[in-house]
């Protein structure tokens, strides 16, 4: 769903990475080499950024449409 | 006991330890992992949430969230004078979150917790708690307090703790060749021709795996990978909530707790 705070397998950190990470591979960069330089070495950790997809952003898309609709919809009954 | 600092910086710590046995390592490392206490947020009263994360999920994702901890000004709960299943100021710290999504999606980081002790806020601003859609709402408080790691692993001051033998590499130059399959084979590049010669590199990096020894064409083969008894390479990875020294030191007074406790209960048998 959303990034998990810590790596599941040794507890360090992670959730704060997840944003620069993303941002970086998007824009070209590659994926290993964005991990190296966040300083995360162990395969544990790199997986949890690796393989992570941000489910949350798609569920929110329907709470953002319904709020969407219904600002539309009080538009139109205050005309 | 000798003790050599390697490497250094605010999270981590290498050092090589020599004179001791595997039996006190393995104490100093299980010590580490679970009795050092550090801060974590373990009861969290939810107040209002639309978001669209269950509380428990919630309340999870703020329990693995480290803080920084202070030992001096804070107790054990189970050790604190005021007997109490809340708390008091002496064993407990409140941090609150009021967050409102009034235009468009937003992120709500461990930042925007608001701490009543400034020395106890989270390691870093900017874990993504949850994401508000326009119109949701999180209120929430969190009491947070001291715990040990083998109640549960968000108390673990520490992401990794690890200790190895001392590698020792013989290469015996009147049988090599120096053909190179060693070098070539080692997965942490230790070895490195240099010339008609097999050179050691970076010894530390040695992880004993043999590869090198069967490889060697040789019959017996020239090189020959072992470790130094009583030798040990200990690695310590914090997860920012103390710094590395002081997790050692915290380990080694709580050791010395624990053994006199411990000669205290054979008194106690004996008589």
């Amino acid at each position: 769903m959303i990034i998990p705070v810590r790596c599941f397998t040794c507890g360090k950190l992670i959730g704060d990475k997840w944003e620069e990470f993303a941002r970086r591979v998007k824009m070209g960069e590659n994926a290993g080499d964005v991990l190296d330089s966040l300083g995360i070495k162990r395969y544990c950790c790199r997986r949890m950024l690796l393989s992570h997809v941000e489910i949350i952003d798609e569920v929110l898309r329907f709470y953002e449409e319904t709020e969407k609709r219904r600002e539309a919809r009080g538009y139109y009954y205050r005309e | 006991m000798e003790i050599e600092v390697l490497e250094k910086d605010d999270k981590n710590i290498r050092l090589l330890v020599r004179g001791v046995d595997t039996p006190f390592m393995n104490a100093l490392r299980r010590n580490i992992l679970a009795e050092v206490p550090c801060m974590a947020i373990d009861e969290v009263v939810i107040i209002e949430n639309s978001s669209v994360l269950h509380d428990e999920i919630i309340a999870h994702r703020l329990g693995l969230i480290p803080l920084k901890t202070d030992l001096e000004s804070y107790n054990l709960p189970e050790e604190c004078s005021c007997k109490s299943e809340f708390g008091c100021n002496l064993c407990r710290v409140t941090l609150t979150l009021d967050r409102e999504a009034k235009d468009g999606t937003v992120t709500v980081y461990s930042g925007e917790l608001v701490s009543e002790n400034p020395n106890i806020t989270p390691v870093s601003d900017k874990i993504p708690i949850i994401k508000l859609a326009k119109g949701q709402k999180l209120r929430l408080e969190a009491y947070a307090r001291l715990g040990k790691g083998k109640i549960h692993a968000k108390w673990q001051p520490v992401s990794m703790c690890a200790y190895k033998h001392m590698p020792q590499i013989k290469i015996d130059a009147k049988n090599c060749d120096a053909c190179g399959r060693c070098v070539e084979i080692c997965p942490k590049k230790v070895l490195a021709k240099n010339g008609d010669k097999i050179e050691i590199r970076d010894l530390l990096a040695c992880t004993l795996c043999q590869d090198c020894v069967d490889v060697c064409p040789k019959e017996p083969p020239a090189i020959e990978v072992g470790w130094e008894k009583n030798t040990f390479i200990f690695n310590l990875e914090s997860t920012g909530v103390l710094p590395p020294e002081r997790i050692l030191e915290e380990a080694l007074k709580i050791l010395d707790k624990n053994l006199e406790e411990f000669a205290k209960q054979i008194e106690v048998q004996k008589t």
